[in-house]
C-alpha cells in the first residue's frame, strides 16, 4: 500500500460549513446586494477572483512569519487582487458592478481569508487545499444565486432578467428581507444537513447490527 | 461648538439611520460572535470604535489626495487596508508594552475586531458620502457606537432566541439572522427610507 495520503475532496463547504448559510463568515454581500441573478453572478465572480486567488497566493507565505504579519499579508494580497477584479467586472457589467462595488471592496477583509486559511486550508496539501477552497466558493455561489434568484422574482417579478409577472413582494430588495431570507435558507440548509447526517448514522448502525 | 454639533449629528445618523449592521449588514457575523458575552461586546466595541474613528481621520486626508485622480478609487482598498494594518500593529504594540497579560489573551482575536467589514465599510462609506473632517469623525465614531447598539440588542435577545420554543433547526444562527431582520425593519421604519447601497 502506498504511504502517500489519498486525495480527498471534502464537500463540507457546500452545505455543512457553507460560509453564508451555516457559519456566517461572509454574509453582508449576499444579504444586502444579492437582489438579482446578475448581482449574484457579480458577487460570486468577485469572491472567486479576490478570495480564492488570494487563498492560493497566500499559501506561499511562510508559516515562520509572525501571525500578525501573515494577517497583514493576506489582506494586502486580497487588496491587490481587487484591482484586476474590479477592472474586469466594470468591463463585463458596467452598470451593475458599480452599484455593488462597496460589497466587492469589503471582500478584502473577508473571514474566509482571515480565519479559514489558518484553521483549515493551510493545514492540508496544496492540491487538496485548492479543491477544498473551491468547494467553499461553490457554497458561497450556491447561497448567492439562491438568494439572488428568489429576490429577483419577488422584488421585480423577473427571472434571470426576463419579466415574468408584477413584483409580488417589492420589499424583497431591502436589507431586512435579506436577513429574513438568509435566516430561513440557513434553517433549510441545517435541516438538510441534519437529515443527511441521520441517514448516514442509520446506515452505519444497521451495518454494525 | 459648530464642529461638535456636526460630529454629533453625523454620529446619530450613523447609529440610528445608517446603522452598519442593520442597514448594510457590515460585520453582522462579527456582531453575532461578539454578542455572546458581555466582555466581548465591550472589547469588540472599543476596538472597532477606536479603529473607525482614527482610520476615518486618516482617510479624510488620503481621500482628498487620491479620490480626485482617475484611478485612485481602484487603490482605495489597498490604501485603507494599509491604514488599518498600521493601526493594528500600533494597537498590538500598545497592548504588548502597557498591558502584557491582556496582550497574550487577545492577540489571536484582535484581528477579528480590526479587520472586519464594519471598519473598512465605514471608510468606504465615508469616502462616498463624507464631505468634511467633522463628518468623517462623526461617521467613524457613530459606526462604532452603532455596532455597540447592535451587539447589545443581540446580547439581550440571545437567551430567548436559544429557548426550546424556537424550532430546533432555527436555533442559533438562523433565528439570530431573522431577529436582526426584525430589528432592521424597525430601523427602516425609524429612518423612513430605502438604502440604494
Amino acid at each position: 500500500m502506498s504511504d502517500k495520503k489519498k486525495f480527498r475532496l471534502s464537500p463540507d463547504g457546500l452545505f455543512r460549513q457553507n460560509i453564508v448559510l451555516m457559519s456566517g463568515l461572509v454574509t453582508a454581500p449576499v444579504i444586502v446586494a444579492a437582489t438579482t441573478f446578475e448581482r449574484a453572478l457579480i458577487l460570486t465572480l468577485s469572491f472567486l477572483m479576490i478570495s480564492y486567488t488570494s487563498i492560493l497566493i497566500c499559501r506561499f507565505i511562510p508559516r515562520k512569519i509572525a501571525y500578525t504579519v501573515r494577517i497583514l499579508a493576506y489582506v494586502g494580497v486580497a487588496a491587490v487582487m481587487y484591482i484586476p477584479t474590479m477592472l474586469l467586472l466594470n468591463a463585463w457589467f458596467p452598470e451593475t458592478a458599480s452599484q455593488v462595488s462597496i460589497y466587492i471592496e469589503i471582500l478584502v477583509v473577508n473571514s474566509l481569508l482571515l480565519a479559514k486559511t489558518e484553521s483549515r486550508f493551510y493545514l492540508c496539501p496544496f492540491s487538496e487545499m485548492a479543491a477544498d477552497a473551491l468547494v467553499y466558493v461553490a457554497g458561497y455561489a450556491l447561497a448567492a444565486f439562491a438568494v439572488g434568484i428568489i429576490r429577483e422574482f419577488l422584488a421585480y417579478g423577473q427571472l434571470f432578467g426576463m419579466r415574468v409577472c408584477d413584483a409580488p413582494v417589492p420589499a424583497a430588495k431591502t436589507t431586512f428581507f435579506g436577513f429574513f431570507l438568509v435566516g430561513i435558507l440557513a434553517a433549510v440548509c441545517r435541516a438538510i444537513t441534519n437529515h443527511r447526517r441521520r441517514a448516514r448514522t442509520d446506515v452505519i448502525r444497521k451495518g454494525a447490527e | 461648538m459648530e464642529v461638535i454639533s456636526r460630529i454629533v449629528s453625523v454620529a446619530m445618523v450613523s447609529v440610528f439611520v445608517q446603522n452598519a449592521i442593520f442597514d448594510r449588514a457590515f460585520g453582522s457575523n462579527v456582531a453575532i460572535y461578539a454578542s455572546r458575552k458581555n466582555g466581548t461586546v465591550v472589547g469588540f466595541t472599543l476596538g472597532i470604535t477606536a479603529m473607525t474613528t482614527i482610520a476615518s481621520i486618516i482617510s479624510y486626508f488620503l481621500d482628498g489626495v487620491l479620490l480626485p485622480t482617475e484611478f485612485g478609487w481602484l487603490f482605495m482598498p489597498l490604501i485603507y487596508s494599509a491604514v488599518i494594518g498600521v493601526l493594528y500593529v500600533l494597537a498590538l504594540l500598545f497592548f504588548w508594552r502597557v498591558f502584557p497579560k491582556m496582550f497574550r489573551r487577545i492577540r489571536k482575536y484582535v484581528h477579528l475586531a480590526i479587520f472586519n467589514c464594519t471598519v473598512i465599510g465605514a471608510l468606504f462609506l465615508n469616502s462616498n458620502y463624507g464631505s468634511d473632517l467633522p463628518s468623517y469623525i462623526g461617521y467613524g465614531f457613530g459606526t462604532g457606537i452603532g455596532f455597540f447598539l447592535a451587539c447589545l440588542l443581540l446580547n439581550v435577545a440571545r437567551e430567548k432566541l436559544d429557548s426550546d420554543r424556537i424550532p430546533k433547526v432555527f436555533r442559533g444562527y438562523p433565528i439570530m439572522l431573522i431577529y436582526i431582520g426584525v430589528v432592521s425593519l424597525a430601523f427602516y421604519a425609524l429612518a423612513g427610507y430605502t438604502a440604494d447601497f
